[in-house]
């Protein structure tokens, strides 16, 4: 597994489609793709979206993809790093992607940053 | 040794933070600095309690004034968290307080006390919204108070999704 992660627009989604040869066409988008055909998806994109409508079962779903798709190049927005929201659901759901993250990352053999486009390899190497 | 851990939320900055200190053979102390209020509160304090179960901490609770913390003897410290640390500092009083130099200073007091300190911050300015005054005084603090301990700290450790990456010095664990 791959997981490609940094703010958003950083270029995290163009990265994928140069390097890993994935068609725009096959990006599974988190915000609104079929959430059951998610297993056999090459790519998934705006994972943090996902995590929204996943809701509650967000961390067992994620488990579970890591363990049935290990090929699976996932991408995320890094959205932690602000104020803690004053509404309750805002808070659980940026917790729920920070928790979806870090399972993410420990499964994937190379984590990428991407800033300004550019790619930081914070975990696996490049080729 | 003093390392500063940095992050956005549940990024696994304390238990990168803990593991940092499991080598460590001599006393552990765990300086908590969230106030028990609201169910939000509580739910966190609980959960960082379960994962530090077991790993022979002792527990200081001190949510203003950490300059008041006296250390005896070889040991290790974790702070958790400076972002905790600096809402009490400027909000419990009528007054909107400006802690930056006090809360880097009382920190840097047990830096040169401690064995190894270890402290837990978080990256608060990356969200992009415009807030009150307050909170925007709170972000800018923030970012003040952790230049100040990157300044004095041999390491800085910032972690994204539970990977830690080296911003200063090396990986301490």
């Amino acid at each position: 597994m791959v997981m490609i992660t940094g703010g958003a627009y950083q270029g995290k989604t163009a990265y994928v489609t140069r390097e890993f040869g994935i068609a725009p066409e096959d990006i599974a988008d988190g915000r609104s793709c079929d959430i059951a055909s998610l297993s056999t998806a090459r790519c998934i994109s705006s994972y943090h979206e996902l995590v929204r409508r996943l809701g509650a079962d967000c961390t067992r779903f994620t488990e579970e993809l890591c363990r049935r798709s290990p090929d699976a190049v996932i991408i995320i927005d890094e959205i932690g790093c602000g104020i803690v929201p004053m509404e309750k659901s805002e808070r659980l759901w940026r917790e729920n992607v920070g928790r979806c993250g870090c399972i993410i990352a420990s499964h994937s053999e190379k984590v990428i940053r991407v800033v300004c486009g550019i790619p930081a390899f914070i975990k696996g190497e490049r080729e | 040794m003093t390392t500063l851990v940095t992050g956005g939320s549940k990024c696994g900055k304390s238990s990168f933070a803990e593991r940092i200190l499991d080598g460590f053979s001599g006393r552990k102390i765990y300086i908590a600095t969230m106030q028990p209020f609201g169910s939000d509160a509580f739910e966190a304090i609980e959960r960082h309690r379960k994962m530090r179960a077991g790993k022979g901490f002792e527990t200081i609770e001190k949510y203003t004034d950490i300059h008041e913390i006296s250390l005896s003897g070889e040991c290790a410290v974790l702070l958790e968290c400076v972002g905790n640390l600096c809402a009490n500092e400027m909000f419990s009083g009528g007054e909107i307080a400006a802690p930056a130099d006090k809360i880097a200073e009382g920190i840097k007091q047990l830096s040169e006390r401690a064995a190894e300190l270890v402290i837990v911050t978080n990256q608060v300015g990356s969200d992009g919204i415009s807030y009150s005054a307050g909170t925007a005084e709170y972000i800018r603090v923030m970012g003040e108070i952790n230049r100040k301990i990157a300044g004095y700290a041999d390491n800085v450790i910032e972690c994204v999704y539970g990977i830690p990456v080296v911003l200063k010095g090396e990986m301490p664990c």
